[in-house]
């Protein structure tokens, strides 16, 4: 079988970002055989961005490269996770065409509709071709995560698989970034829409376990939940924790990614779990996804254990597609609570993710404020959602086994 | 209307009928049916205190969740510290393996990198160096010899800010390590200082070498959510003195350094000192040799014809010649004979000096050479009733010699014992192998040599001042060209000696033929 998609890595930490770019894209394009690539994809600590990363870029590949990516609380690469670094993926391929879109400004008030103009100016951009998976960027402070996603969705399909990751920074919460081509964005949200079909696989798994007894959403509009049993919604972490009001507003950032709520999905085999963002004045807790009136929440737990079984479930799912020949590669999304839950064991996920995969398959990642895969492996064809707390994995192949 | 009230009549009598028939049935069914009410009720009873169980066991199940959730909460604040201790410790490893190859002090701050500070958790760092006079001063901005986060501006902001010295001059002055846990500052100025430092948390310790405070190190994190803990005190204060240290290595090796540096070129001066003095020696030394041939060639030439009209007068081959006039003859004769043993010593010193005599090498038998001396001598011997000994070990015959110089060497050292041996004294030639070598010593009673004069005896033209050799003529060359001539056999010799006891000169050859 001849190869039509070639797929190299590489990574840097040298303090010039312009430096780091070069090194980083050199070793990429040896890996590619020099070729041309398609796209690249590039994950950085937020040291690094800016002008002279993407001029690095360009230096090595070209002024008309197609290039996407994100920063990250820490960025992933087969030595580990690293805070402090530049990753570089480059993709060339004869057989998959890139349908690239994107939206500089997010509407905040209406994400659906920012979801919905990327998602139709990646289809124009793909033409043709038939559509194989989404692949997405977007800024990790936005609240209502699941808007937006739901607005690509609303164009692509609802059963069309898309995978991302929302862009961090070093847990200051204040500014992400996004790169698109020569512009490093805030607030945007951007991706493509990679052709092909039988050439991609997905996985994405958490591992938190319900604590508790359920609780009923009794109010809720998109993405706040104002009441759970008829009480204000804060009451439920008061509860559990045992805290005032004031001291789980100081601590909220740690409680929620390390005990989010999970909403119970009936048809799907893990919760969906939400992060808290924000406490309203009334009590209402405002999550990074959307909750439905009337779904039923617990606490979550996670543990280092159940997390790192989760990444390898993740890993499986997304290689069990190539079962005849391996994936080319893959790009890996890590929710900073993972990081935060697994300690210095947060390598031995990547380990775990590296040795399920395959020995020898490249593969970069980024550390995330938030996850955007299907909650089911590619014979379910489930359906893509926003989650908090996940591995996500997706793996390039050249035709894997479901279309043979 | 009649034939209606007879019908319902007729019914009522039906119904009163079918009653009386029943009634048993009835009252049977009744029964039943109580019984059944009570057992459901029952029932009921058990079921509702089941639930009421199991509400409970739901509560309790829901209160132990909090209970976990509460205590993994605490058991994960404690795992992170640890976790980021881990880190921090790893990172000062790390950099700690760097600062211990950097020996120059201003090396050491360019290898803390950003990406360390970054590991370590923190956004921003700087380190300066200063003295504490400065410190104390207003607006005087330290040497700042690393700054990651700030620009000068941001530099020059801090220091000038009074606010700030609550934090520097506590470290500098009384080597304090301060960090936002637990600086003694009121919380307001506290959140004003952070602002100018434009961190959230930051610890701050002191540079100290054998010196004294010199600097100090200042980290800081701009996140509220990753707040500083007890263990990166402990992690900075660490790496401060690791710094410290560093710069103590680094100047202790650039003193060796430079000292080496001053040494080495000291050496350098002095060996060419010394080659140009060999140089200026081996030129002169020359010129001796070949004036000393050339001179002892033109002398040799008179001293024969000299030598050969003494014979021809004294054999009185030219005419009768006096008694005195004989006696005169045969003086010029002898003397011309010590003229040219000096003559040929000279020559011979001066071509083994300048390699022009080549050892022939050949297996030499060492007892027919001593055997050989022993009659050589005997008549002197007799005269003086010296003893003559040959010690040599069995199984050593031969050793490899150039046999015309060996033998040289055995009569200039015989001889020369001869000369200071008192009569009735002893002489001693002594022979033994030491590993691929042999060691040969003549001994003898004689008069001894003083200890300060034992190494200039070698010397040419030296003669020790002692009454033997005021009344003994010699040339002073004959230990010269022993030595000559055992150096030039790859040997060695010296000479100890006792006065008035004797004298022992020993030398070494190698049993082994060089290449």
């Amino acid at each position: 079988m001849t190869t039509n998609t070639y797929i190299g890595v590489g990574f840097s930490s040298h303090a010039d970002p312009l430096e780091a770019a070069k090194i980083a894209s050199s070793q990429a394009k040896k890996q590619i055989h020099q070729k041309k690539p398609n796209l690249i994809i590039v994950f950085s600590s937020v040291h690094f961005q800016g002008r002279k990363l993407l001029e690095g870029i360009c230096y090595i590949f070209g002024e008309n490269t197609n290039i996407l990516g994100c920063t990250g609380s820490g960025v992933i690469t087969e030595a580990g996770v690293l805070k402090y670094g530049v990753a570089i993926m480059a993709i060339t391929s004869t057989k998959i065409k890139f349908g690239i879109g994107a939206v500089p400004q997010i509407n905040k008030d209406h994400p659906r509709e920012s979801g919905e103009q990327f998602a139709r100016s990646a289809l124009k951009n793909l033409g043709a071709h038939t559509k194989g998976i989404g692949l997405i960027f977007s800024d990790g402070l936005i609240e209502k995560g699941s808007e937006l996603l739901d607005g690509v969705k609303e164009i692509l399909g609802r059963s069309f698989p898309i995978i991302g990751g929302s862009a961090a920074d070093n847990l200051h919460f204040s500014k992400t970034y996004q790169y698109y081509n020569k512009d490093t964005l805030n607030n945007a949200l951007i991706g493509t829409i990679l052709s092909g079909e039988g050439i991609f696989g997905y996985g994405l798994k958490h591992g938190w376990r319900p604590l508790g007894r359920p609780h009923i959403v009794t109010q809720s509009s998109g993405n706040i939940i104002q009441k759970i049993e008829d009480g204000p919604a804060i009451e439920i972490y008061k509860d559990y924790f045992k805290k005032t009001l004031e001291e789980i507003k100081s601590l909220l950032i740690q409680i929620s990614v390390l005990y989010p709520l999970g909403i119970y999905l009936s048809e799907e085999e893990e919760y969906l779990l939400r992060n808290v963002m924000h406490i309203n004045p009334d009590g209402g807790i405002v999550c990074q996804g959307d909750v439905h009136e009337g779904s039923q929440v617990r606490i979550m737990l996670g543990t280092k254990e159940t997390a790192l079984e989760a990444a390898q479930q993740a890993a499986l799912e997304a290689k069990n597609p190539f079962k005849h020949t391996p994936a080319l590669g893959a790009i890996v999304f890590e929710s900073v609570s993972r990081i935060n839950l697994l300690g210095h064991r947060a390598n031995e996920e990547i380990n775990i993710v590296k040795n399920t995969l395959g020995e020898n398959i490249p593969f970069i990642g980024v550390c995330t404020f938030g996850e955007q895969a299907p909650l089911k492996s590619l014979e379910y064809r489930g359906e893509s959602h926003f989650h908090n707390e996940a591995i996500a994995i997706l793996t390039i192949g050249e035709r894997h086994a479901l279309a043979e | 209307m009649p034939w209606l009230n007879d019908l319902l009549q007729q019914n009522a009598r039906l119904a009163e009928d079918i009653f009386y028939v029943m009634e048993p049935f009835l009252f049977l069914v009744v029964i039943a049916l109580a019984v059944f009410v009570l057992l459901k009720n029952k029932q009921i009873k058990k079921l509702q205190n089941s639930l009421r169980d199991l509400q409970r066991t739901y509560q309790d199940l829901d209160n132990q969740a909090k209970l976990i959730i509460k205590t993994d909460l605490e058991l994960h604040k404690t795992q992170s510290e640890l976790d980021k201790k881990m880190s921090g410790l790893y990172t000062l490893q790390k950099i700690s393996r760097i600062l211990s190859t950097t020996l120059d002090e201003n090396e050491i701050f360019t290898k803390i990198t950003a990406e360390h500070i970054s590991e370590l958790g923190f956004d921003k760092a700087m380190a300066f160096i200063t003295s504490p006079r400065q410190s104390s001063s207003p607006n005087i901005i330290p040497n700042i010899k690393s700054k990651i986060g700030y620009n000068d501006k941001d530099i020059e902001e801090i220091f000038n800010n009074k606010l700030t010295k609550e934090i520097f001059d506590p470290v500098i002055n009384h080597s304090h390590v301060i960090s936002s846990l637990d600086a003694k500052i009121h919380p307001k100025e506290l959140s004003s200082i952070v602002k100018i430092l434009k961190i959230h948390s930051f610890v701050c310790a002191p540079i100290s070498t054998k010196e004294g405070i010199i600097g100090a190190l200042f980290v800081g994190s701009e996140s509220m959510f990753s707040p500083i803990t007890l263990g990166d005190k402990e992690i900075i204060s660490i790496l401060a003195t690791q710094i410290g240290q560093s710069i103590e290595n680094a100047k202790l090796f650039e003193e060796t350094w430079r000292s080496h540096q001053e040494l080495e070129i000291k050496v350098k001066e002095r060996t060419k000192e010394l080659s140009r003095a060999l140089e200026e020696i081996n030129i002169v030394t020359k010129r001796k040799s070949d004036f000393v041939s050339a001179v002892s060639h033109e002398l040799r030439t008179p001293l024969t014809s000299i030598k050969g009209y003494a014979s021809l007068l004294s054999a009185g081959k030219l005419g009768e010649i006096s008694a005195p006039v004989k006696e005169r003859l045969e003086k010029i004769n002898k003397h011309s004979d010590n003229l040219s043993n000096l003559i040929t010593n000279l020559l011979d010193i001066s071509r083994i000096e300048a390699g022009r005599i080549e050892m022939k090498i050949e297996d030499v038998n060492l007892r027919e050479i001593l055997d050989t001396l022993a009659d050589l001598f005997a008549p002197q011997f007799k005269e003086k009733q010296i003893e003559f000994r040959r010690d040599l070990p069995d199984g050593l015959n031969t050793i490899p010699a150039d046999r015309g110089q060996l033998q040289r060497v055995f009569i200039n050292l015989v001889s020369n014992a001869f000369k200071f041996t008192p009569e009735k004294g002893k002489i001693t030639v002594r022979a033994k192998r030491i590993d691929n070598s042999v060691q040969i010593d003549v001994e003898d009673t004689g008069a001894g040599i003083k200890k300060e004069n034992l190494n200039k005896i070698f010397e040419e033209f030296y003669r020790e001042d002692n009454e033997i050799n005021q009344n003994v003529k010699g040339t002073g060359l004959g230990l010269s060209l022993v030595k000559y001539i055992i150096e030039a056999h790859k040997g060695k010799i010296w000479a100890n000696s006792e006065l008035n006891r004797g004298s022992t000169f020993s030398f070494i050859l190698p049993l082994t033929r060089s290449q």
